[in-house]
């Protein structure tokens, strides 16, 4: 009986061995194809890239393109940490920043000779640059700056592009506050204080970058953090925070975005391009009308944008050379070919972040603004992504903004914790 | 041990292997690496207790330590008290008794994530407009202070979970042999003594079982922090398991969040473990 146990049990398991060996070995063996999988970062883009992906395999008969996406800055790591230790890893993968260009070192390729590596534009590729190489490609450029409502600031007959000088922002700030009740809106900002990074990367940006020039990677290298400039960044904070909708700190995302912005309730807020889409399912003849962008008007730094890029795409070094080159021929035909082009600016609605798009126009009034100031080069450049991938942002940076915003720690203590922390986390990461 | 045959492991080892897999060896391999540099992906060197010891000095980690140990302190007492509570008035003979074991068992069918999100909302906007109503300012602003969103995470527990130890509760309430009730009210026994005497005595498993239950739980509590309070404001209601996700996840520090979790897991299996071991010897047969 037990003889006869075993002998099944041996016979069904060879039976399913040898059928998985047949199956791997089919799949490997009987195409030439080359088959390339993309790990990418921006949830929001899932359906579009895989539009695209499909309509190169259309052109490109040989070639097989996965995508897969992964949604928000958190979980993306661990997935890709993940498919890489358990031997699934993708061939095109995406990098925040400088921390995450140095985590995944060992499976970055050199890109620096593709051709969209040569097309991209001065600056956007400072972050990804390690031992001379280049190892990542922009997804595209953002820009970020006060999203205003066109009809409030007709009404309040302020012209927002006037607003350059802190001064004169507070002034019309005052203004259009004092006529609330005859605007219809809650407030002139909504300040989310629970949505940390809105703070801690987007505004400290403009304030901690100026002593790296905007350089992420100086940022990321840099022991110490001066911060010379945060009496300018406290001025701005308190402005936002007074004339804020209230309470501050129940104030998330899609609370200032979607419920207060989108419906009206607040002439202005701080925020990016990527809200068009959000602005465009609430009210579409509002985000086609009335929604403009200007920039934060910053002391020395006046009628500038900060334009920057949040993701890279990087290519698996440990793949076979064939896969590598299908991949990088698959970026540059989507940033440098015609097609490609096309597909960049229409269908992803991407600022791009290469040249030879002059003749291009975007499909919205942010991203058109974030274009106009990249072509023009009155940008700012985003030093954050050197900081956003460390544990200084999450764990020092942002309670202790969030901690000021409460009323319970002074500005002083509040950059002397963020300079204290940034300075220990520094000294302690490059042993 | 000679009836322990060959069929004795062979029922077993399914069992083993499994929990070997999924249970052991992922310990295990948490263990090594919690005395590595590992950053999730590969590590260069041994650190010794290097982890450990800055765990110690982790700020973040000690409060939410503390913060942990308060909220457990407040729901087991709350949740059993309620639970037995609530088994109590539906275990009387009234109309309407099982429609309401339904009602109170339900918040427990929905999910955790879910469960936060909406009271979020109650808390936010609901909390806010009764308080703007009725000049109540204590109603007003909850969530953005530590000690709002301590009771915000205590309530939603507490409503959440009560019904599921009501639900132990009951089980053993009807266990009890009714002559022996009858019994001692025939003896002349009050209300209160009966309940003191025989009652709590006789259901003296439920509560090892109920607070093994809310204990463990209480510590673990994950889902109902992230989408209640997130951690914030400030990462001041950030609980020790959230703080083992944020090292490890925010922060790229796979080792050290490790550490934590083997501090963690020590703390709760000890905690838990004593708590079975004393209230075992409170128990009663008959």
């Amino acid at each position: 009986m037990s003889h006869k146990f075993w002998k099944h049990l041996a016979t069904v398991t060879m039976v399913a061995g040898a059928a998985l060996t047949l199956a791997a070995c089919g799949s490997s063996s009987a195409k030439k194809n080359v088959k390339i999988t993309i790990l990418q970062g921006k949830v929001e883009n899932n359906k579009q890239f895989k539009t695209i992906a499909a309509q190169y395999e259309k052109s490109h008969p040989n070639v097989k393109i996965e995508v897969t996406s992964i949604g928000g800055g958190t979980q993306y790591d661990p997935v890709l940490k993940t498919r890489i230790s358990s031997g699934n890893a993708p061939t095109i993968f995406s990098l925040a920043g400088p921390a995450d260009v140095k985590q995944f070192k060992s499976h970055e390729a050199d890109l620096s000779n593709t051709k969209a590596a040569k097309a991209a534009q001065p600056g956007t590729l400072d972050a990804v640059k390690t031992d001379g190489k280049t190892v990542g490609l922009p997804f595209n450029v953002e820009g970020y700056g006060f999203v205003y409502n066109k009809k409030v600031f007709r009404e309040a007959g302020i012209d927002a592009t006037s607003l350059t000088t802190y001064a004169k922002l507070q002034a019309a700030v005052k203004k259009i506050d004092s006529m609330k009740t005859k605007l219809g809106i809650k407030g002139v900002f909504a300040l989310p204080g629970k949505e940390a990074w809105i703070m801690s990367d987007h505004l400290a940006n403009l304030y901690i970058g100026q002593d790296f020039n905007g350089n992420a990677l100086k940022l990321y290298n840099s022991k110490t953090m001066p911060f010379t400039k945060n009496a300018d960044m406290k001025q701005m904070l308190d402005l936002q925070s007074t004339y804020s909708i209230k309470p501050v700190m129940q104030m998330d995302y899609s609370a200032q975005v979607n419920q207060y912005f989108s419906q009206g309730k607040t002439a202005m807020i701080q925020q990016g391009d990527w809200i068009y889409p959000t602005i465009e399912q609430i009210d579409k003849k509002f985000a086609k009308n009335d929604v403009g962008m200007i920039p934060i008007p910053v002391k020395g730094e006046e009628g500038k944008l900060p334009v920057g890029t949040s993701l890279y795409w990087a290519v698996n070094k440990q793949k076979s050379s064939a896969e590598q080159t299908a991949a990088k021929n698959f970026l540059d035909w989507l940033y440098t070919s015609k097609a490609g082009k096309k597909d960049v600016v229409n269908t992803l609605h991407f600022v791009p972040a290469y040249k030879g798009y002059s003749n291009f126009k975007m499909q919205d009034a942010l991203t058109q603004t974030v274009f106009k100031y990249s072509n023009e080069n009155k940008t700012i450049g985003w030093a954050f992504p050197g900081y956003t991938g460390t544990s200084w942002d999450p764990d020092v940076a942002q309670p202790n903004l969030q901690k000021y915003l409460s009323g319970k720690q002074s500005w002083t203590a509040t950059v002397k914790n963020m300079k204290d922390g940034w300075k220990k986390q520094q000294a302690s990461s490059s042993n | 041990m000679k009836n322990r045959s060959l069929s004795f492991w062979l029922f077993l080892t399914p069992t083993l292997v499994a929990l070997a897999l999924v249970v052991f060896i992922p310990m295990l391999e948490g263990l090594f690496y919690s005395f590595t540099d590992w950053d999730g992906l590969s590590f260069t060197k041994m650190v010794g207790f290097q982890n450990y010891i800055t765990l110690l000095h982790d700020k973040a980690f000690v409060n939410a330590f503390w913060f942990t140990v308060a909220f457990v302190i407040v729901t087991v007492i709350a949740l059993n008290v309620i639970g037995l509570g609530l088994a109590l008035l539906v275990t009387q003979k009234f109309k309407g008794s099982s429609f309401l074991r339904t009602v109170f068992f339900m918040p427990n069918m929905i999910g955790g994530l879910i469960l936060g999100f909406i009271w979020q909302f109650i808390f936010t906007q609901g909390f806010s407009a009764l308080g703007s109503a009725l000049h109540a300012g204590w109603l007003e602003n909850w969530l953005t202070t530590e000690n709002t969103g301590f009771w915000g995470l205590v309530i939603v527990t507490v409503w959440q979970m009560s019904g599921y130890i009501m639900i132990i509760y009951i089980a053993y309430l009807q266990n009890i042999p009714q002559e022996i009730i009858e019994a001692a009210e025939i003896d002349g026994a009050s209300a209160w003594q009966r309940f003191t005497k025989i009652t709590f005595p006789m259901i003296a498993p439920a509560f090892t079982v109920c607070m093994f239950l809310t204990l463990s739980n209480g510590f673990k509590i994950y889902d109902q922090n992230l989408s209640l309070t997130g951690g914030g404001p400030y990462n001041s209601t950030q609980m020790l398991a959230m703080d083992i996700v944020n090292t490890a996840y925010n922060s790229s520090n796979f080792s050290l969040a490790e550490a934590k979790a083997m501090i963690f897991f020590i703390i709760v299996a000890a905690i838990s473990l004593i708590q079975v071991f004393y209230n075992r010897k409170r128990e009663v047969d008959l």
